[in-house]
C-alpha cells in the first residue's frame, strides 16, 4: 500500500462508520424514535439512554442515528445528483462552447438568480414537504454550482496539448470528455462536492428547522436542533449532540475529499506543508567575516572554491552542487554552461544569497572583492550582508522578464526602486538617472516608456528593462541566468549585443552568464565553465575549449549542436543522473563513449591539461 | 505552383486565419490575421521546415494543415480532397492519417493515464490492430522510439523531458499516419537530448516515408532535418525553397537577417552591429502596408510600401516575396 492510499484510511474509516451506523439503524437495538416518555423529559444520560432523553422523553441516541439517516441521505443524495447533472452540463458546455454552452451552463445559471431559500420553498410548496421534494430542491439548487466550476475547469483543460492530441487522433468527442477531460477536472469537482455536501446538510437542517423538510416526528438533525433550541437553558446538551454530529460529519467529508484529491493526482508529492514548516532549523550562517587574502596580481573579482549546495532533506541531505571552483577577473565574462540539473543556476543563485529555502550552502568559500574593503566570503554571508550587496555590488538578470518584473508597477518606478534601495537621490535626480538607464539599455523614447507597465512592453523591451534594473547601481558582478533563452533569434541578437555593449562600457564589471546554449557562449563569453551533474567538468578560455575540448562531455555537447554538415547528430545517450542516484566514480561515465571500468571506481580528480584549463577526466590525454 | 513530381500529399492553397477581436466601448471589430495567403504543399517522404519568430503564425498554420483549426480563407487538400468536405465520423477517420507532436513534453501527455494506455488510444479508436494484439503493438511502438517496454505501465511524470517527447512521437505513430505536424518538438529539450529526438525523427521519416511539417525557430535544427524550408514573417511566407538554397544563398532580406542573428559556435568575424536587425515584429493587428518586413528591412525603399510583393521564382521550387530578391552584395554570407 502506498503512502497516498494510507492517507485515506482515517477519513475513509470514519465515513464508513457513519454510513454503516445510519444504514444499520433499523437492525440496531435502538429505542423507538417516536416512543415518548413524558415523565422523563430532559433526563440526563443513563444506562438505558446513553445520550439522555429529549423534550418528549425520546431517546436522543436513537434519534441522532435515525436523524443522520435522513440528513445524510438528503445531503449526499442531492450532492451526488447535482454533481452528475452539473458535471455533465459543465463538460458539454465547456468543451463544445457555442450553442451547447447556452443551453447547458448558461441555462442552469438562471437558477442562480433565484434566492436559494425561495427556490427551496417554491419546490416544497408545489410538491409538499418531505424527503424527496427536499432532495429535488437541493439538486436544482446546487446543479449550477457544479456546472460553473466544471465549465471553468473544462475550458482550462480543453486547450491543453494532450486534449488536442486526442482530437488530432480522431477520438470521438464524448470519449474525449469521459476519458481525458473528466479525470483532469476531478480535483475541482471533489472540492465542490465536499462544499456542497456540507452546505446541503446545513440547508436541510435549516429547512427542516423551518418545518419544510423532514416531517416530524421523523427525526433529522435539523429538526433536533430546532427542538433543542427551545429548551436551550434547560438542557444545553440536547443542542450539542446534533450540532456535533452535523459538524463532525461535514468536517470528515471535507477531509475525505481533500485526501481523495491528492490520491488521484499522480504527481502529488506526499510530503506536504509550507516550506517554513518543513524547515524548522534556522539557517546557521555566521555573519560576514572578512577573509584575509595574500596579495596576488591580478586579484579575482570572485573566487569560488569547493562550493557545495545541498537539499535539507528530512532523513539525509542530498548534494546538488559539489566541489565547484571557479574564478572571475574584473571585466571578464564567464559562461556557466550545462544541461538542466547540472547545478549552473543554483551556483548563480548562491552567489546572490537567493537560494530557495530548502537548499543551503554546505561547504566551500566564495570570496567576492567589493568596491572597497576586504574580500567578503559569500558562503558565510547572512541575509543582511547580502542585502547590502544585492542590486548594488552584485546584480542578477533572470530568464523570464515578464515574471521577474512586477506587473502592477511602472517600469520607471521599478528602476527607481533599485536605485533607492542603495542611494537616496532627489526625485528629479532619480528620474534623470532612470531615463539615462533606460536609454542606455536601448529602450526607445525612455521619457515616455518609463511610465509604461511591463505588459505594455514587448518581450525584448521587458528584458532590457530588467537589465536596466540590474545595472542601476553599476554592479561589480552581474549574474545573468539564461537571459536570452526565451527570446526570438533577432531579439536574442539584440540583447546579446546589449550585453556586449555593457561589457565595453563598464570594463570593471565581471559577468557570469548562465546558459545551456553553446552558441551563445561562443558569442559572448571569454571563459567557459562546463558543469555536469553538479560538478565542474571542464574549464578554460572559450576559444580553446571549443577548438579542443578536454573532456568527453564537452566534446559530445559540442558535437550534438546541429551546426555544420554532419549527416547524423551526435546524441549523448541516456539522461542526466538524478541527485539521489549519482553514479559512483565519474558522473558522466554511464553516458560516456570512452568510459572504462576504472572510470566507475573513484571520482576523477581535476587535472590541468594546459595553463588556465581544467578537466575532470582521467582519460583526457587519450580521448581528446 | 510546383510541377515537380511526386504529387503533393497535402496542399494548402491561399490559407488565411483571422482572429477577430473586439475593441473599445462599442466593440468595434478589428481583424488580426495570424496567417495570410499561405500556399504550401508536401509530398510523401518530404520534411518541410517552417521557420519564423513567435507571432509569425507558424503554429496556427500547422494546426490548420492538420484540420484542428478552420481556416478563414483558403483550403487544405489532403490526398486531393478538401478537408472541409469531411465531417463527423469521416473526419475522425481521416485523423488516423494525420498526427501531431507538440512542443511541451510536459503538457502533451495526460498526467493521469499510463503511457501505454495513451499510445493504445489511437490503436483502439481506428482498430489498427485486433484488440488482442494491442499490447504487443504498444510494446513495438515504445521500442521503436528506444524506450524499454516496461515504460508502458508508468505515468508520464516518471519520465524526463526527452523521454516524454519520444512517448509523444510513439503516440503519434500509433495510427500509422502519412503526415505529421511537429510543432517545436525539440525546443524545450536540452542540447544532448535534442539530438536524440532529431535523430529519431530522421530515422522515422526514412523508415516510414512520412510527410512532416517541422515547425521551429531553431534554424540549425531545421537545416539539419528538412528538405525544404518556408520562412514566415507576420503571417506570410516570405521565402520558400530547398534547404540548401534558402540557407546557402538566402533571397529574402529577412531570411538573411534571421540567419545572421542566430548565434553560432563559430561567431563570424564581422562587426556585430551590422547583422543585428533593428526593432521588433509589428503587431498583426496593425501590419505595415505593402511588404510586412519593410519596417525593419535594411534595404527597404518607397516601392516596398506600395503593395505586398508577389513571389518571384529564384529557381524551380524556390520563391521569394521581395522586390529585390537575391543574395545581397556584401551580405553576411
Amino acid at each position: 500500500m502506498n503512502r497516498a492510499v494510507r492517507k485515506l484510511i482515517v477519513p475513509g474509516s470514519i465515513v464508513a462508520t457513519i454510513v454503516l451506523l445510519v444504514l444499520l439503524a433499523p437492525v440496531l437495538p435502538l429505542a423507538d424514535v417516536r416512543g415518548m416518555d413524558i415523565p422523563h423529559r430532559f433526563a440526563p444520560p443513563s444506562g438505558a439512554h446513553w445520550l439522555g432523553q429529549d423534550e418528549f422523553g425520546r431517546d436522543v441516541l436513537a434519534r441522532l442515528i435515525w436523524g443522520g439517516r435522513a440528513s445524510l441521505f438528503i445531503a449526499v443524495g442531492s450532492a451526488l445528483a447535482a454533481a452528475v447533472i452539473g458535471t455533465t452540463l459543465g463538460l458539454l458546455g465547456g468543451y463544445f462552447r457555442g450553442a451547447v454552452e447556452i443551453v447547458t451552463v448558461r441555462a442552469s445559471e438562471i437558477v442562480l438568480c433565484l434566492p436559494p431559500l425561495l427556490l427551496a420553498l417554491l419546490v416544497v410548496t408545489i410538491l409538499g414537504a418531505g424527503t424527496w421534494p427536499l432532495i429535488l430542491a437541493l439538486t436544482i439548487l446546487y446543479t449550477p454550482n457544479y456546472a460553473r466550476v466544471i465549465y471553468a475547469a473544462t475550458l482550462q483543460v480543453r486547450s491543453l496539448d494532450f486534449v488536442t492530441a486526442q482530437r488530432a487522433m480522431g477520438t470521438h468527442p464524448l470519449l474525449i470528455l469521459w476519458r481525458t477531460i473528466l479525470p483532469n477536472v476531478m480535483p475541482p469537482l471533489l472540492v465542490q462536492m465536499s462544499l456542497v455536501v456540507a452546505s446541503a446538510m446545513v440547508i436541510e437542517s435549516g429547512l427542516s428547522f423551518l418545518g419544510l423538510g423532514v416531517v416530524p416526528p421523523t427525526p433529522s438533525w435539523g429538526l433536533m436542533i430546532r427542538a433543542a433550541r427551545g429548551a436551550m437553558e434547560l438542557a444545553p446538551m440536547l443542542l450539542v449532540w446534533p450540532s456535533l454530529a452535523l459538524a463532525g460529519t461535514i468536517l470528515t467529508f471535507n477531509l475525505l475529499c481533500d485526501r481523495l484529491q491528492s490520491v488521484l493526482d499522480p504527481r502529488a508529492t506526499t510530503a506536504g506543508g509550507a516550506l517554513w514548516l518543513r524547515n524548522p532549523r534556522p539557517r546557521t550562517r555566521r555573519a560576514a567575516t572578512p577573509v584575509p587574502r595574500q596579495e596576488q596580481a591580478p586579484a579575482p573579482l570572485l573566487d569560488i572554491r569547493g562550493l557545495a549546495i545541498s537539499v535539507d532533506g528530512g532523513r539525509q541531505s542530498m548534494g546538488l552542487v559539489e566541489n565547484v571552483s571557479l574564478s572571475l577577473q574584473p571585466g571578464e565574462t564567464l559562461a556557466l554552461v550545462g544541461e538542466s540539473g547540472s547545478g549552473k543556476t543554483l551556483t548563480g543563485l548562491a552567489m546572490t544569497g537567493l537560494l530557495p529555502d530548502s537548499l543551503s550552502i554546505t561547504g566551500g568559500t566564495a570570496d567576492f572583492a567589493p568596491r572597497d574593503g576586504a574580500p567578503i566570503d559569500l558562503c558565510q554571508l547572512d541575509e543582511q550582508g547580502f542585502r547590502a550587496l544585492r542590486g548594488n555590488e552584485i546584480s542578477m538578470v533572470f530568464q523570464d522578464a515578464s515574471a521577474a518584473l512586477n506587473p502592477v508597477l511602472r517600469i520607471g518606478d521599478q528602476v527607481a526602486e533599485a536605485i533607492r534601495a542603495h542611494h537616496s537621490p532627489s526625485d528629479a535626480d532619480c528620474d534623470a538617472a532612470v531615463v539615462d538607464l533606460l536609454r542606455h539599455v536601448g529602450i526607445p523614447d525612455p521619457e515616455r516608456r518609463m511610465r509604461a507597465y511591463p505588459h505594455e512592453l514587448s518581450g525584448g523591451q521587458r528584458q532590457r528593462a530588467m537589465i536596466a534594473v540590474a545595472i542601476a547601481n553599476n554592479p561589480r558582478l552581474l549574474i545573468a541566468d539564461e537571459p536570452t533563452t526565451a527570446l526570438d533569434p533577432t531579439i536574442q541578437a539584440q540583447i546579446l549585443q546589449l550585453f556586449r555593449k555593457l561589457k565595453d562600457d563598464t570594463p570593471e564589471m565581471g559577468m557570469i552568464f548562465v546558459t545551456h546554449d553553446l552558441a551563445v557562449v561562443a558569442e559572448i563569453a571569454d571563459r567557459v565553465t562546463v558543469m555536469y551533474a553538479g560538478q565542474v567538468v571542464e574549464d578554460g578560455p572559450v576559444s580553446e575549449v571549443f577548438a579542443r575540448p578536454r573532456h568527453p562531455y564537452t566534446a559530445a555537447l559540442i558535437a550534438s549542436v546541429p551546426e555544420g554538415g554532419a549527416e547524423r547528430l551526435v546524441a549523448i545517450p541516456g539522461t542526466v543522473p538524478t541527485p539521489n542516484a549519482m553514479p559512483p566514480g565519474c558522473r558522466f561515465a554511464p553516458r560516456c563513449g570512452h568510459a572504462r571500468p576504472e572510470c566507475t571506481l573513484a571520482p576523477p580528480p581535476v587535472d590541468t591539461p594546459a595553463p588556465g584549463r581544467r578537466s575532470r577526466c582521467i582519460r583526457w590525454k587519450e580521448v581528446t | 505552383m510546383f510541377d515537380t513530381s511526386p504529387p503533393p500529399l497535402i496542399e494548402a492553397v491561399g490559407l488565411g486565419r483571422n482572429f477577430e477581436t473586439r475593441h473599445g466601448l462599442f466593440g468595434q471589430r478589428r481583424d488580426v490575421w495570424a496567417v495570410r495567403d499561405v500556399s504550401l504543399s508536401l509530398a510523401r517522404g518530404e520534411t518541410v521546415g517552417i521557420v519564423g519568430e513567435s507571432g509569425c503564425g507558424k503554429s496556427t498554420l500547422g494546426r490548420m494543415m492538420l484540420g484542428l483549426e478552420a481556416p478563414t480563407t483558403g483550403t487544405v487538400r489532403f490526398d486531393g480532397r478538401d478537408l472541409s468536405d469531411y465531417s463527423g465520423a469521416a473526419r475522425r477517420k481521416l485523423a488516423r492519417r494525420m498526427q501531431m507532436v507538440f512542443q511541451d513534453p510536459f503538457g502533451s501527455l495526460d498526467p493521469r493515464r499510463s503511457v501505454g494506455a495513451q499510445i493504445a488510444d489511437g490503436l483502439k479508436t481506428h482498430s489498427i490492430v485486433p484488440p488482442e494484439a494491442v499490447q504487443a503493438e504498444v510494446t513495438r511502438l515504445i521500442e521503436q522510439v528506444d524506450l524499454p517496454a516496461a515504460a508502458a505501465q508508468r505515468r508520464p511524470h516518471e519520465f524526463s523531458g526527452g523521454q516524454r517527447q519520444r512517448i509523444a512521437v510513439a503516440r503519434a505513430l500509433a495510427t500509422r499516419p502519412d503526415f505529421i505536424v511537429a510543432d517545436e518538438p525539440v525546443s524545450a529539450l536540452d542540447v544532448s537530448i535534442q539530438a536524440q529526438v532529431v535523430n529519431l525523427l530522421m530515422d522515422l521519416r526514412r523508415d516510414l516515408d512520412l510527410a512532416m511539417l517541422f515547425i521551429s525557430h531553431d534554424l540549425h535544427v531545421v537545416r539539419h532535418l528538412c528538405t525544404r524550408i518556408a520562412v514566415m514573417y507576420l503571417g506570410r511566407i516570405v521565402e520558400e525553397g530547398p534547404a540548401d538554397q534558402v540557407f546557402g544563398t538566402p533571397a529574402h532580406p529577412y531570411t538573411r537577417a534571421l540567419l545572421a542573428a542566430t548565434p553560432s559556435l563559430h561567431p563570424r568575424q564581422q562587426a556585430a552591429a551590422d547583422r543585428i536587425l533593428p526593432g521588433e515584429l509589428p503587431s498583426p493587428a496593425n501590419p505595415p502596408s505593402g511588404c510586412p518586413f519593410r519596417t525593419r528591412c535594411p534595404i527597404a525603399e518607397d516601392a516596398c510600401a506600395a503593395s505586398v510583393p508577389a513571389y518571384r521564382d529564384m529557381a524551380p521550387g524556390w520563391r521569394s516575396a521581395c522586390i529585390k530578391p537575391g543574395p545581397a552584395a556584401g551580405g553576411p554570407r
